[in-house]
């Protein structure tokens, strides 16, 4: 009977870790000659899971081999962020990176990793545009009245975004900051929470980009858009850019190594995702989770968060949010 | 009506029928591996969901859920490991209930309570959702402090006599809570410098060392010649091993309420499962003819915790349906899957696009069937499965509870902290400490801390606590009730001092 348990536990294991010696070939073989890890810093079912899973499907296929989706969250992804960092630069373990972990944290802890020097950044997939929202039922038409009203209450407008201290939250500080309006942030966990909140009427306006199910349901409403870039199909939404506030983040998604990574692996992730960004499938999957498909090379996506990396911490400087 | 039937359609289809019983066995054996939990398990069912028709993956999904709280309390009954959080108050009556030689009668209890609760939960999903939901939306941070208050009550309202060891249990646990990011400023607290205590001690590895490494340890120090003993003995009577139709009956109350309990919490998001099955344990326990009895193997005591748990998955679904708001884990995995087919859930979904919420409810309400008639082929084969000798199934019980916590997030602190919190629970045992109300410290703090410190943000930004409060009727109702019952609870402690007998273990003993 112990033997049926033990067939089953360890059957039942290597269906879930996906323990699959045969492929494990020699190092020195072209690139990809064994199984590639890919460390998603968040929990699964994620925006950042869901695309990198579908990303590791499309890539198996182009390289002929297997690419493993492995969520190690915690630390506000700085956990997971970290362990890619200090991976042996190999190309077989690689990780997926979004803004928050790599430009804005950094400035408020202690990481274990250094963003601009310890990580390759190989190439930006997707875009999510990151909205203030308010009741779709709210008085409020345009940002500008929301602001009005904040500016003659103050203290009053309840507002929340579901990270604190990442981007789209220091981002709205400082815009209201500049501003001059003084509002009360209410901290929440997830956008699940700042949404049930917003349709509660606990908060009158969030921050958060899981809103395509209200919006259509006329649930939400959007004031504005907080990354440089106009919504698609929303032209008429001001963003933070146009407004001229201190941040506009662009909220990215894409994939990175750790540092020292060879050519040969730069360049054939460069390949696999641009193939894999201009797929039908791929682009279908993105813009039903409410994001852009933007893909950017090796050069042009590392040039870009280390630009981000620059500005963000002199605006949280200039702002006061940040001493040094 | 065309829909509804187009929608039963979908999910009777062989296809469909084969992804529920694919689910529901696959379920149960995951749930019953301590530390993969279903939402775990689903997860890795999310990249095929990208190939499978739609209407293979989403009941299988849920018939994953469903199977996979079923499987998690047998390891809890029969080793007192729970094979996910939501199973740990089924451990209080279960375990004990199991060490008499009636493990088969307590399995029996939990496979008939989840199926209960199960289908309590869907038909209030089907029938009530747009009404649930509505409510559900109202409650904010303030209506959360009432309801954790609540909970704390009911808690108070089992405590007979003094009990310092339990007010010190309880206060550990809150300490353990406040490990990690403060929930407001973010600023990290008790933490000692280290980024793997940023998210708090992870409740699975916590869970997994407190119960089933304490367990070991209480096991270390029995004389060597029982080792060769069996861990667990089964009745060979009938009825030791089954649920008879008087005591069905008689469960039926209790029943009733903890589905209630567990569908209102599934509905508001961010409470989970954990939290329903402690306040219907203790719910069940406040109102029970023999409360004496709990803690001791009270069938009650484990039908009120799986009834509540299993009725949170239908219900976590309401507040997804209604607005698109997934009301756990769970849920947000199914709306991860329905988004990737297509399929946004929201009041619009219903008028538009209404089949495949019919083919999710008829999905369910058939999982449900599958999920007791896989459990009662499971229980015989669980219960061969641990009737080895003690050398043997200790030290299994050991490798697979490291790799459980180890598995959660890929993490040996996870497996450090196991092992930690295995010495604590060992110890606190042996000094009769009541361990589980330090779990139940650990699990509400948190919630409290936050609502409170939220509510206080909400209020600051009113016209003062007055208008604050009048502008929140559903507070005002949980105040009044809060108020009732509190009174309640102070008689009750009154009279009960003044008759029984101090009793210095305190709630539920060293559980």
């Amino acid at each position: 009977m112990t033997k049926i348990r033990f067939a089953v536990l360890i059957l039942a294991s290597c269906a879930l870790f996906g323990c699959d010696n045969a492929n494990e070939g020699s190092t020195d073989a072209k690139y990809p000659s064994r199984p590639i890890t890919i460390v998603v810093p968040y929990a699964p079912g994620g925006g950042g899971d869901t695309f990198t899973r579908a990303i590791a499907i499309q890539a198996q296929e182009i390289l002929g081999t297997k690419v493993l989706v492995e969520n190690r969250m915690g630390g506000g992804a700085t956990i997971g962020v970290g362990s890619v960092a200090r991976a042996k630069p190999d190309g077989y373990t690689l990780g997926f990176v979004s803004s928050s972990p790599v430009v804005v944290v950094p400035n408020f802890f202690e990481v274990p990793y250094d963003a601009s020097t310890d990580l390759t950044y190989l190439s930006r997939f997707v875009v999510s545009p990151y909205p203030v929202l308010v009741r779709g039922d709210s008085s409020y038409d345009s940002f500008d009245e929301l602001l009005a009203y904040a500016r003659e209450n103050p203290g009053r407008l309840r507002w929340s975004t579901a990270g604190i201290n990442g981007a789209p939250h220091i981002a709205t500080e400082a815009a209201l900051k500049q501003e001059g309006v003084e509002a009360a942030f209410v901290p929440m966990q997830g956008s699940t929470e700042v949404l049930a909140g917003l349709l509660g009427g606990t908060i009158d306006m969030g921050v958060m980009s899981d809103y395509a199910g209200p919006l259509a349901a006329g649930d939400v409403r959007l004031l504005a858009e907080i990354g440089p870039e106009p919504i698609e199909g929303f032209p008429d939404i001001p963003t933070y850019r146009e407004m001229g506030y201190p941040l506009a983040p662009t909220i990215f998604f894409g994939m990175a190594g750790p540092a020292g990574l060879p050519d040969d692996v730069i360049q054939t992730w460069e390949t696999t995702i641009k193939t894999i960004t201009e797929s039908e499938s791929f682009q279908e999957v993105t813009v039903r989770l409410n994001g852009n498909v933007t893909y950017l090379d090796h050069e042009a996506f590392e040039a870009l968060v280390l630009s981000d990396i620059e500005s963000t911490k002199k605006a949280l400087q200039t702002l006061g949010i940040l001493e040094k | 009506m065309e829909a509804i039937l187009e929608g039963i359609s979908l999910s009777l289809s062989v296809n469909a029928l084969l992804g529920i019983i694919v689910g529901v066995v696959l379920g149960q054996v995951l749930g019953s591996i301590p530390g993969l939990t279903a939402a775990m398990a689903v997860a890795l069912l999310v990249p095929f969901s990208f190939y499978f028709d739609p209407w293979v993956g989403i009941p299988m999904m849920l018939a994953m859920f469903k199977g996979s709280l079923f499987g998690s309390s047998i390891p809890a009954i029969l080793l007192r490991t729970p094979g996910t959080p939501a199973a740990a108050a089924t451990v209080i009556d279960g375990y004990p209930l199991a060490k008499e030689g009636k493990g088969g009668k307590a399995l029996r209890t939990v496979l008939f309570a989840s199926v209960f609760g199960d289908a309590f939960s869907d038909i209030c999903l089907i029938l009530g959702s747009g009404a649930l939901a509505a409510i559900a939306i109202r409650f904010g941070p303030s209506e959360y402090v009432i309801l954790v208050l609540f909970a704390l009550i009911s808690l108070v309202s089992l405590n007979r006599g003094s009990s310092w060891r339990g007010i010190v249990a309880i206060l550990a646990g809150v300490l353990i809570g406040c490990i990690g990011l403060d929930p407001i400023s973010g600023t990290a607290r008790l933490t000692f410098g280290n980024a793997e205590l940023f998210d708090g001690v992870g409740l699975i590895p916590m869970l997994i060392g407190f119960l089933a490494i304490s367990e070991v340890f209480t096991q270390l120090e029995q004389p060597l010649k029982t080792l060769s003993q069996r861990a667990i003995e089964f009745s060979k009577r009938p009825e030791d091993n089954k649920l008879s139709r008087e005591e069905r009956r008689e469960l039926l109350p209790t029943l009733l309420r903890s589905s209630m309990i567990g569908t209102v919490t599934g509905a508001l998001p961010g409470l989970g499962s954990t939290v329903a099955a402690f306040i219907a344990y203790n719910e069940a326990r406040r109102t029970a003819k023999r409360p004496e009895e709990f803690g001791k193997g009270s069938l009650h005591g484990i039908a009120a915790p799986e009834a509540a748990n299993n009725a949170v998955s239908g219900a976590n679904l309401i507040p997804l349906l209604a607005f698109g708001i997934p009301g756990d884990v769970a849920a947000a995995l199914i709306l991860g899957a329905l988004l990737i087919q297509g399929i946004t859930p929201g009041p619009l979904a219903f008028r538009d696009n209404p089949e495949p919420i019919y083919a999710i409810f008829s999905a369910m309400l058939l999982a449900n069937l599958v999920n007791y008639l896989v459990g009662i082929a499971y229980i015989p084969l669980a219960k061969r499965l641990v009737s080895v000798s003690k050398r043997l199934l200790f030290p299994a019980v050991l490798v697979f509870a490291s790799a459980g916590a180890y598995a959660m997030r890929g993490s040996l602190f996870d497996v450090q902290m196991m092992f930690v919190f295995g010495l604590i629970g060992w110890l606190m045992s042996k000094f009769k400490f009541p361990t589980v109300l330090l779990l139940i410290g650990f699990i509400l703090a948190p919630i409290l801390e936050r609502s409170a410190r939220q509510t206080l943000i909400l209020i600051d930004s009113s016209d003062g606590l007055l208008a604050f409060v009048q502008s929140r009727p559903v507070l005002m109702i949980l105040l009044g009730v809060l108020a009732v019952l509190a009174v309640l609870v102070i008689r009750q402690q009154i009279s009960m001092r003044r008759f029984t007998d101090q009793d210095d273990d305190g709630v539920m003993g060293p559980g």
